[in-house]
This record gives structure tokens, C-alpha cells and sequence, in this order.
């Protein structure tokens, strides 16, 4: 039966002025292939779409062209009319003849508007349905890591009904944010002992992931706990392995009477402490102007010095940044509590002298340069991604930033996915995140995760992006430039072939563009599809 | 009808750029034409030849800016089809500088508008292709 076209023209509720419409609607029934045309105003109006399902189902419609505002806008409304038709929503095409035509030009573009319809008419000829099917998902949990973010995120997926459990390579729980002055360690083990109570969390300690296979909703993780090894299956896998700081090597910097901010607190939880620094100095952003942490842990630590020790407390830095929640005002304490920020260009100076540090720097507000003598430094430190995040994201076949971190898909729209379906980042091991913004990712992973794993299956498009296994001559190229991991080879007919998962694909064509054997067709968006649409340009 | 430009869009970026435009009352030439691609990777160099063979003038790809690419490569991966397409371009005596590959993002509405004009002129000064 030859292929029957719909097109229904809309002039958006009369906001297309610059458009003859009957002349685009004359013009479009000469088309091949063209079954129907009409005119209207409303159609994403419910009135519009029970006209167009009446004529799909009277003129016996196969597939559908709409000629109106952007598909960004209605396009999902459309496809869900022609799937009540019982049609395949795929077979459908949007000629965006309001925000890219009418609104566009000034003057008469009856011209375009038709050409437009035009290309969508020749795109809708070539289209072939794409069925969608449910597929089971895995509603495990794995979440790696065991510092604040992993604690809380497994306790909120416990609580939305997912079963977690909770790969960490220490023995004991609570990552690096046992030491991390400020938090209160009260609520951390609080928190511990909620996750070890909780019937719905599985704890791994000392464990390490050493390699995944499979694809969202169905990953196979194996685990190393000791000597003993497992494999284990999971929905999706939540990474919260934190960061790790590091003191910046800098060069004759004395070694004596140095120390991190850890070491610092510490001393500061040590019960009694016999001989009291009198004067004690930070120093901040001389390597790296652009972190966060140091403020907030120099803040944390210089009013809790004033508070137990009493000493006289200078920081040497560029800026003090206080974009962190509730930063200003630890800023405005430490002020009050006689805190002295010294504000420099020029790097400072440190050289022993006698049991002491002598810091020759300057203050460029005052404009004076200046001598500080003091009895310990807090020199500055640099923030690194946890150990093994090489190793891992190598494993995952993940990216990671410049810096080392893991780069996150878009950091403004889905700041915790990863190019990976069902593999997601929160924390510190995406970069340098303080703890508001640490717990904004958590309640998003948990959102994200929730909405993909808790029916317990997902609805996917079947094989939108498939592989001919006659073309493929398998030269793994494919399976090269999948940004998403989704291509892998499979045994069919005796011999091996590339084949993409549907799961995994996120319909990018990549693929489809750079295979040399032309074997891997895109439906939507094939070369004969897009092609079609340039051949509609020469005619007039 | 003669003239054309045509601009392959990625439709998580310049699609929605060019949309933006026109709801910001922005204009541009008539003679463009856009092809929605889900990934500026998925345009592949035929795409670009045929577009001239059918009387285009220019061919302009529009991408995710660089390293905020929806697909990670494809804004990469098209950058280098592009290339290797100017220099097709050259080898039959056309000005490689008839086809271009721009960066934007989804809010860029102005620099869309700009790379379209920017691209009518340059096919001004070049005149009409052999």
C-alpha cells in the first residue's frame, strides 16, 4: 500500500501573519504522497488534536507531517495523538515554519514555509517505526565511597524503597569528612549508626570495585573485600568517593613548623596541649587561586584557635571567598574574634629563624610591606581527586576534567550524570563542591535514581541505532567513538559483528557518521532521511 | 530556489538558539535552511556535498560550545569532517570558506544570528559557486 501523508498546517492561534496559507496549503497537496492537507489554528489545543485523530483514523493515515511552532514545544503532544491512533509515535516530522520562518523574516515567506513542508514531507516518506519496549531493571543500588555524601545518599535511597549497599575501602566508615573541622561529628555518627541499623543498606568495608560490565539496569560489578572475590548485579552505581587534599609543594619553603589543615585540627581535638602556639599564620591561594575548600577549612580552623587557644591568628591570601553557604558569615566571626586577613600580590616569603617562621609579605590595602614572626604555618593545600579515580574512570571508560576529577555530562543540566547511562557522581570526587552543594547532588542522584530504577523497569527504544551485521566489516571504529559505551561485539552467524545496545544508546550518531562500511543506520536521522531533506531545496 | 545556506543544528544547542532568536525578534537571511541532527557528529561529509550539489552556497554546521557537548566528541568529530570537507571543497575549485563549523550554546541566540550574517556576507563577497 503506498504510504498515505497527513499534514496538517497550523498558524499558531493567528501569530503567523507573514504566511499565505492557502497558497502553502495548494502548494503541499501537490506533493507525493500528500493524502491530506487542512488548515487550522489550534492545534495543540485538545480540539485541534481530536480533529487530527479523527481524520487519521477517516482518511486512512499512515503518518503524519505537522507545519507550526517548534518541535521543542509540541512534538511530544503529536506523537502521543498518533499512538492513540495506534501508530508509531516515530512516524512523524515538524516543520518549524513559526520560530524558524514566519517570526524569523520580516515580509512574505510563503516561499520557505512551503519548502519547509516540503523537506518534512520527504522526511516522513523514508520513516520507519521505532518500537519501544520495557525492559527489567535491577532495583539495587551501589553507591562507592563511605564519607558524608555516600552516607546520606544511601540512607535517602533506603528510603525511597531501593536497596543499597555501600562499597568502602576502608575499614571503617566516614570517610575524610571524619577530619574535616566544622562538620559536626556528632551528625556523622549519627549517621553511621543509622546506615549500620538499616536493614535496607548492605555495608562492604574494605572493598574495591575492580571492574563493570553491562549497562543501566542490569551492571555487573565485580568486588574485591579482602581476599575474597564476588561479582555482584546492580540497577545503577552512585559515586561518592570524595577528594583528597595535599599539602602544595613549594620550593624552600622550611619544613619545620609546617603543617596542613588536618594535622592543625587534630591538634586542636587533642585534649590538652602543653605548649600553645602564640602566633600562627595561613597562607592561601599562592598556587591556586581558584578552590574553595581552603577558605572554608582556614575559617573553620582559625576561629576554633581562637576559641581553645587564644593565639593571634594572620591569613595571607588573595581573596577570601565566600560564595559557600554560610561562609560570610564564619568570614564576619573570624573578623570579630580578631582574625587579620592580609590581602597580597606578591608571594610571600618563609624562612626559619630561630625555632620561628619569618614571613616577609605585604598587605596591599595598606600598601606596606611587612615581617610577621610566627610559631607555625598552615601552608596552603591543593585538592586532588581520591586515590584510584584514575584507575577507575579507566576501568568505566569515563572522562575526567583537567584537573582529574570526574567530568560531569553538563555541569548546568545534569550536573551528577556521567556520559554513561545509570553511572552518577556526587561530591568531592566531581570537583571542588562544598557541603551545601554536596547535598544538592545527593538529592538529585536520589531523584534521578528513583525515577529510573524504582518500577522496576524502563521504557527504551528498540534498536532506533542499528548495526546491518552484512555491511559491518568489524573495524571497531564504532566502538571507538561511542561516547556512551553502548557498542560492543556480539557472535551472530558464525562470525563476530558490532552490535549497539539500546539500553545504553543515547542516540547520538556518531557512529552512524563515521562508519566507513555505511552499515549503521539511525532511524530519524539517516543518511537517506537527512538527504532527502537537502534533495526538497532544489524544487520549486 | 537557489541561494541557500544550510545549517546542520544540533538540537540540543543551535536548534534551540535559532528558536531563541526569533522569539527575540532577531532576523536573518531567508535563504537559510536548517536540518535538525541530534549531534553535530552525526553529519557526515556527504550531507555538506549534497547540500552544494543542490544549488547551496554555504553550509554551516552549528555545535554544542567545546568541552559541553551533549555527546561528549560529537562537536569534535564534526570539526574534523568539516575539515576535511573545505579541503573537498578546494579540490574541485570551490572557496573552502563556503562551509564553516561554529560553536554555540543553547542561549546564544546573537552569536547565531551573527554566524548567519556573517556567513551571507562572506557568500556576498565570494559571489555564486562555479
Amino acid at each position: 500500500m503506498e504510504t498515505r501523508i497527513g499534514v496538517f498546517i497550523c498558524n499558531c492561534g493567528g501569530s503567523i501573519k507573514n504566511i499565505d496559507f492557502s497558497a502553502v496549503k495548494e502548494k503541499t497537496a501537490e506533493m507525493p504522497n500528500v493524502a491530506f492537507v487542512s488548515l487550522s489554528s489550534d492545534l495543540c489545543l485538545d480540539e485541534g488534536k481530536k480533529r487530527m485523530l479523527s481524520v487519521i483514523k477517516d482518511k486512512n493515515i499512515d503518518r503524519l507531517v505537522v507545519a507550526a511552532c517548534s518541535p521543542d514545544f509540541r512534538k511530544n503532544g503529536f506523537q502521543s495523538v498518533l499512538e492513540e491512533a495506534g501508530m508509531n509515535g516515530q512516524l512523524l516530522s515538524v516543520a518549524n515554519i513559526r520560530e524558524q520562518c514566519s517570526w524569523a523574516h520580516e515580509g512574505d515567506v510563503t516561499q520557505k514555509a512551503v519548502e519547509l513542508v516540503r523537506m518534512a514531507v520527504n522526511r516522513t516518506r523514508l520513516l520507519e517505526p521505532v518500537e519501544k519496549k520495557d525492559f527489567p531493571v535491577n532495583r539495587e543500588v551501589l553507591v562507592v565511597g563511605g564519607g558524608i555524601c555516600a552516607l546520606e545518599s544511601a540512607l535517602q535511597f533506603s528510603r525511597v524503597g531501593l536497596h543499597t549497599t555501600l562499597l568502602e575501602k576502608n575499614s571503617i566508615l566516614g570517610g575524610g569528612s571524619r577530619e574535616l573541622e566544622g562538620l559536626d561529628s556528632l551528625k556523622i555518627s549519627s549517621m553511621i549508626e543509622a546506615v549500620k541499623g538499616d536493614s535496607n543498606i548492605e555495608i562492604l568495608n574494605s572493598a574495591e570495585v575492580l571492574g563493570t560490565s553491562g549497562e543501566i539496569g542490569d551492571f555487573s560489578v565485580s568486588i574485591r573485600q579482602g581476599i575474597e572475590e564476588m561479582s555482584r548485579k546492580f540497577g545503577a552505581i552512585v559515586f561518592a568517593s570524595g577528594y583528597e587534599t595535599r599539602l602544595v609543594e613549594s620550593e624552600g619553603k622550611p619544613a619545620v613548623n609546617v603543617i596542613s589543615q588536618e594535622k592543625l585540627a587534630q591538634m586542636l581535638k587533642a585534649p590538652s596541649q602543653k605548649r600553645r602556639p602564640g602566633t600562627i599564620a595561613f597562607i592561601l591561594d599562592a598556587a591556586d587561586e581558584n578552590c574553595r575548600f581552603p577558605i572554608l577549612a582556614t575559617l573553620n580552623n582559625a576561629l576554633a584557635i581562637k576559641e581553645r587557644w587564644g593565639s593571634e591568628v594572620y591569613v595571607f591570601c588573595k581573596s577570601v571567598k565566600v560564595d559557600s553557604e554560610g561562609v560570610e558569615g564564619l568570614y564576619r566571626d573570624a573578623r570579630e574574634r580578631g582574625v587579620v586577613f592580609l590581602k597580597y600580590d606578591n608571594n610571600p616569603r618563609v624562612v626559619a629563624e630561630d625555632g620561628h617562621l619569618r614571613i616577609e609579605g605585604e598587605d596591599v590595602l595598606l600598601g606596606k610591606s611587612l615581617v610577621l614572626i610566627c610559631d607555625l604555618l598552615i601552608a596552603e593545600e591543593g585538592i586532588s581527586p581520591a586515590e584510584g579515580t584514575k584507575s577507575l574512570s579507566a576501568l568505566l571508560n569515563i572522562r575526567t576534567d583537567s584537573q582529574g576529577f570526574y567530568q560531569d555530562e553538563n555541569v548546568h543540566l545534569y550536573p551528577v550524570s556521567s556520559e554513561r547511562k545509570g553511572l552518577f557522581f556526587i561530591g568531592g570526587c566531581r570537583g571542588d563542591l562544598d557541603l551545601s552543594r554536596a547535598l544538592a547532588d545527593i538529592s538529585s542522584v536520589v531523584i534521578r535514581v528513583h525515577g529510573l530504577l524504582s518500577s522496576g523497569k524502563i521504557a527504551v527504544e528498540v534498536d532506533r541505532v542499528r548495526v546491518d551485521p552484512q555491511k559491518c566489516r568489524v573495524c571497531l571504529t564504532c566502538i571507538r567513538v561511542c561516547p556512551h559505551g553502548a557498542t560492543h561485539l556480539v557472535r551472530t552467524g558464525g562470525k563476530e559483528v558490532a552490535e549497539i545496545s539500546s539500553l545504553a544508546c543515547d542516540a547520538c550518531g556518531i557512529c552512524a557518521a563515521i562508519c566507513p562500511a555505511k552499515a549503521i543506520k539511525f532511524e530519524g536521522y539517516s543518511d537517506e532521511q537527512i538527504l532527502s531533506q537537502i534533495e526538497a531545496m532544489g524544487v520549486s | 530556489m537557489k541561494g541557500n545556506i544550510v545549517a546542520f543544528c544540533c538540537e540540543h544547542s543551535a536548534y534551540a538558539a535559532a528558536d531563541l532568536a526569533a522569539k527575540q525578534g532577531l532576523c536573518y537571511g531567508e535563504n537559510l535552511r536548517i536540518i535538525p541532527v541530534p549531534c553535530a557528529g552525526r553529519m557526515d561529509t556527504i550531507h555538506i556535498l549534497k547540500a552544494f550539489e543542490k544549488g547551496a552556497v554555504g553550509v554551516l554546521v552549528l555545535g554544542c560550545e567545546e568541552g559541553a557537548c551533549h555527546h561528549i566528541t560529537g562537536n569534535i568529530r564534526a570539526e574534523e569532517r568539516v575539515e576535511s570537507c573545505a579541503m573537498l571543497l578546494k579540490g574541485v575549485g570551490m572557496d573552502s570558506r563556503r562551509v564553516g563549523i561554529f560553536n554555540l550554546s543553547p542561549n546564544a541566540a546573537h552569536k547565531f544570528v551573527r554566524v548567519v550574517n556573517e556567513m551571507n556576507q562572506r557568500i556576498k563577497e565570494l559571489g555564486e559557486p562555479v
